[in-house]
């Protein structure tokens, strides 16, 4: 965090942190593919199906999908295609790997960001209110909250969310990503998807509105006893205006640090979400390859993760930028 | 539960054929859209290259075979008007109707020929067991062909429908890779429907075929929905987001809850016969001695197995061949009055092996609910007899590479009949594949079994067979390579309005005569 100054500071950080990163994704998938490549379980058996094959025609799929070479020449002909921009063949699906990904990306981006912003923001403001007053009656509700938000595991939630909501009440869908029975278009079928994805939401975002809560109020506690805040007061400043305005800004850096940390865990929370609503995005597709054993789709797609929280990491870091005067990049 | 024996089960599927008429009454309307429910995508859409059950799913409603199965297990006419069989059982001459692919163009016999010979005898794992056994396949002229075969080979006509021996269009497939040909993702069959849409992970979409070679489907089109959690499924069936929800995809444990549903009709009975065993390593030391096997059968109640682990969904294991199979079973070897439950015998025949201290790995498919709860019963039953086991969940693919390799000492498997013993039960006891998945794993190798196999594999007279089957009912009954553990009943949930399900054995097959009900 060199503190050169000037407008194009940024830009030259955000550069040099992404040619470093070149080298971790790079270690990202030589280690992905050899722990793939060693763990038991061969893809040409769920490629051919529950029933005897002859020997022989084994060996020509095995042929045929390269699984025949050593694992030195498979990762090195890998490495020299991904470099190329071809992340390979998937074996289950006779597809390209980019297309599969790119067919599924939109649908994992669209349930992910709503994620973020709206697990983000009610647990900032859970966190604001509970930190106002601590050991009220809202504090001790939005930290029981919390507290069940870290305990509650995501697929069980979904499935309790669909029984509640689908089954009991009928108010929302139980699964998939539009309707099935009508064909809408236009903004209908913008609402029919937005209606699709309240309840995976709800249970992918619960435990990131829960941590998001229990960092804010830990954090706005410790900031509202800094010597600023107490001359804030001093001036005669409003408690709210003292709170949103000046509290909450320095009391937010934690917490986007925590943003980018956990859009890994919510990539990995939405392969059993997707998986539990029938959501047919990235996080299914890594389910199902890993069923098949598929490896170009799971290399893809660990590839593209790790990039993504890269990406999200970057970002977060500018934004402490914005957040905090302090820091200069 | 002798209630459940081989007869009574013929008997209630007469009376479920007899009622058929009953309810066919309320005339069949075209129109409507039925949404069938898909556990997982389709890997492509050519049932000429693959085995699996969603690319079946779909492919056989969009493609023909020469021939069909009947709800009664009889081939009859799919594309082939007719056929004749040579005397000697090796020819079998088929004449085609007149059909068009969807494209149009003219299905021909030399559509059949490629297909079989080009595509499905190097791609289709069942095709290729016909395969081995076909001298020729020619067309003399356009609307004939003729198989030849090396020796008589009984399940032929049942390897020849549109699962194993799909007719694909040769104009699309000739001089290119079969295994990634785009029409494998937008099939041009001639079915009674045709490919509409695929939004991979989501849905199917298939529509109906006006110009179909016989009587044309009554839904204008089917939904084929991706489900991939079980709880999820039945959960679709109620809230009216699914309209069908086949036997292979049913969680067992939701079926009491669709049975209370008034929205929802549900069936049970044999459709094709499987058979849930459990391998038997005969190569670990102490299993290796038939007497320690025998004491393994009476120490375990299949029954129980049946009620608590299968929800009830299973007959309890009557002989090697199942129950679904009338000329394969033996009354005189039925394992439930050979082998009842009875821990004192197993004792003693554990005593006179010699045997103690006896610790058995249980290796099992971890996403098999049913093979999970067999195992929790099997160890506290083989614990009452002295025999401790240990549960080794694996997942699929690392199941497949241990049991296939000896790597286990007791292993859960659920094998389908594929319509005939010789296709689907004859791997379990025959010794030749051994080493390659989904075949014998036991380690067993009799070559008087594997000779009288090969004897009832090659004979058409269903008489004829049954003397080699007692034959074998009755080794097998003394060695236990495998625990025979109870025949598959297979269910299935639909909406009330859905009718004119299973005129045929395969529960995938025949959308075409789904109706649904005005209201």
């Amino acid at each position: 965090m060199a503190a050169e100054g000037g407008g194009n500071g940024l830009a030259v950080y955000a550069l040099r942190r992404a040619v470093n990163a070149i080298p971790l994704i790079l270690g990202v998938v030589v280690v992905n593919f050899v722990l793939i490549a060693l763990a038991p379980g061969d893809p040409v058996t769920s490629l051919i199906g529950e029933y005897p094959a002859p020997p022989e025609y084994v060996e020509r799929v095995r042929r045929d999908f390269g699984l025949d070479r050593s694992l030195p020449e498979r990762l090195g002909l890998y490495l020299v295609n991904v470099a190329k921009g071809d992340l390979g063949f998937s074996f289950a699906n006779r597809q390209p790997v980019l297309d599969l990904l790119l067919q599924r990306l939109g649908r994992t981006l669209v349930l992910m960001l709503s994620t973020v912003v709206v697990a983000t923001g009610v647990g900032l403001l859970l966190g604001v209110l509970s930190a106002r007053k601590p050991g009220s009656l809202t504090d001790r509700g939005a930290t029981g909250f919390a507290l069940l938000g870290y305990a509650v595991p995501e697929f069980w939630l979904g499935q309790l969310l669909i029984l509640v909501f689908a089954v009991s009440l009928g108010w929302l869908p139980a699964g998939g990503f539009r309707s099935v029975r009508v064909d809408y278009t236009g903004f209908a079928a913008v609402l029919d998807t937005m209606k699709h994805m309240i309840l995976p939401m709800a249970a992918l975002s619960f435990r990131y509105m829960a941590i998001t809560t229990r960092l804010t109020r830990a954090s706005l506690l410790e900031v509202m006893s800094a010597q600023y805040i107490v001359a804030a007061r001093g001036r005669g400043l409003s408690e709210n205006a003292v709170l949103w305005r000046h509290a909450l800004r320095a009391a937010a850096l934690p917490v986007v640090t925590v943003i980018g940390y956990n859009f890994a865990f919510i990539v990995a929370g939405s392969a059993l979400v997707e998986t539990v609503f029938g959501w047919p995005g990235i996080g299914r597709l890594m389910y199902d390859s890993i069923y098949t054993r598929d490896y170009p789709v799971l290399l893809g797609i660990l590839l593209f993760v790790s990039v993504t929280v890269i990406i999200v990491n970057l970002i977060t870091d500018a934004l402490y930028a914005v957040l905090d005067p302090r820091v200069r990049y | 539960m002798t209630w459940l024996n081989p007869k009574r089960v013929l008997i209630v599927l007469a009376a479920f054929l007899l009622a058929a008429p009953a309810i066919a009454q309320d005339t069949p309307v075209k129109g409507g859209t039925a949404i069938v429910v898909l556990g997982s995508d389709p890997e492509h859409l050519n049932p000429g290259i693959s085995t699996s059950y969603p690319v079946g799913a779909v492919g056989v409603n969009v493609f023909s075979g020469l021939v069909r199965l009947a709800a009664d297990g009889r081939p009859e006419g799919d594309l082939a008007a007719s056929w004749t069989v040579s005397s000697d059982n090796l020819v079998y001459t088929f004449t085609l109707r007149e059909a068009n692919f969807h494209d149009g163009t003219p299905v021909t016999s030399a559509d059949v020929v490629y297909s079989m010979i080009e595509v499905e005898a190097p791609n289709h794992g069942r095709f290729k067991t016909a395969y081995d056994k076909i001298a020729s396949i020619e067309a003399p002229d356009a609307a004939t062909v003729v198989i030849t075969l090396k020796e008589p080979f009984a399940p032929l006509l049942s390897l020849l429908t549109v699962f194993d021996a799909a007719v694909l269009p040769k104009h699309v497939y000739e001089n290119t890779d079969a295994l990634t040909n785009p029409a494998n993702n937008a099939p041009i069959g001639s079915g009674p429907f045709k490919f509409a849409n695929w939004v991979r992970g989501e849905r199917v979409e298939i529509v109906r075929n006006d110009d179909y070679f016989l009587e044309p489907a009554l839904l204008d089109k089917v939904i084929f929905r991706i489900v991939p959690q079980d709880v999820a499924r039945s959960t679709a069936l109620e809230v009216g987001e699914a309209d069908l929800l086949w036997g292979f995809y049913m969680p067992p444990a939701d079926l009491p809850r669709l049975e209370a549903d008034p929205n929802i009709n549900t069936w049970t009975g044999i459709t094709i016969p499987a058979l849930y065993f459990v391998f038997i390593n005969n190569n670990t030391p102490g299993l290796d001695d038939a007497r320690v096997r025998q004491a393994i059968m009476y120490a375990i109640d299949r029954d129980q197995i049946v009620e608590q682990a299968q929800g009830g969904l299973g007959q309890a294991g009557s002989g090697p061949f199942g129950a679904g199979f009338a000329y394969a079973y033996d009354e005189a070897t039925d394992y439930r009055t050979l082998y009842p439950y009875d821990p004192t015998k197993a004792k003693e025949l554990l005593a006179d092996a010699g045997v103690t201290d006896l610790k058995l790995r249980y290796v099992y498919d971890s996403a098999r609910g049913a093979f999970a709860a067999a195992g929790d019963i099997m160890r506290d039953q083989l614990r009452q007899v002295g025999i401790d086991l240990v549960l080794q969940p694996a997942e699929r693919a690392v199941m497949v590479d241990r049991v296939y390799k000896g790597d286990y000492d007791l292993s859960m498997q659920s094998f389908t009949s594929g319509g005939d013993p010789a296709i689907g039960y004859h791997r379990i006891y025959h010794s030749a594949e051994a080493g390659t998945p989904f075949v014998n794993a036991t380690g067993y190798a009799n070559p008087d079994v594997d000779a009288w196999l090969a004897e009832a594999g090659g004979l058409a007279d269903q008489d004829a067979r049954a003397t080699y089957y007692r034959q074998i009912d009755e080794v097998i009954a003394a060695d236990v390579p495998v625990m025979v553990m109870f025949d598959e009943l297979a269910s299935e949930a639909s909406s009330a309005g859905l009718r004119g399900m299973r005129t045929l054995l395969d529960q995938r097959d025949g959308l075409e005569f789904l109706w649904f009900a005005k209201p």
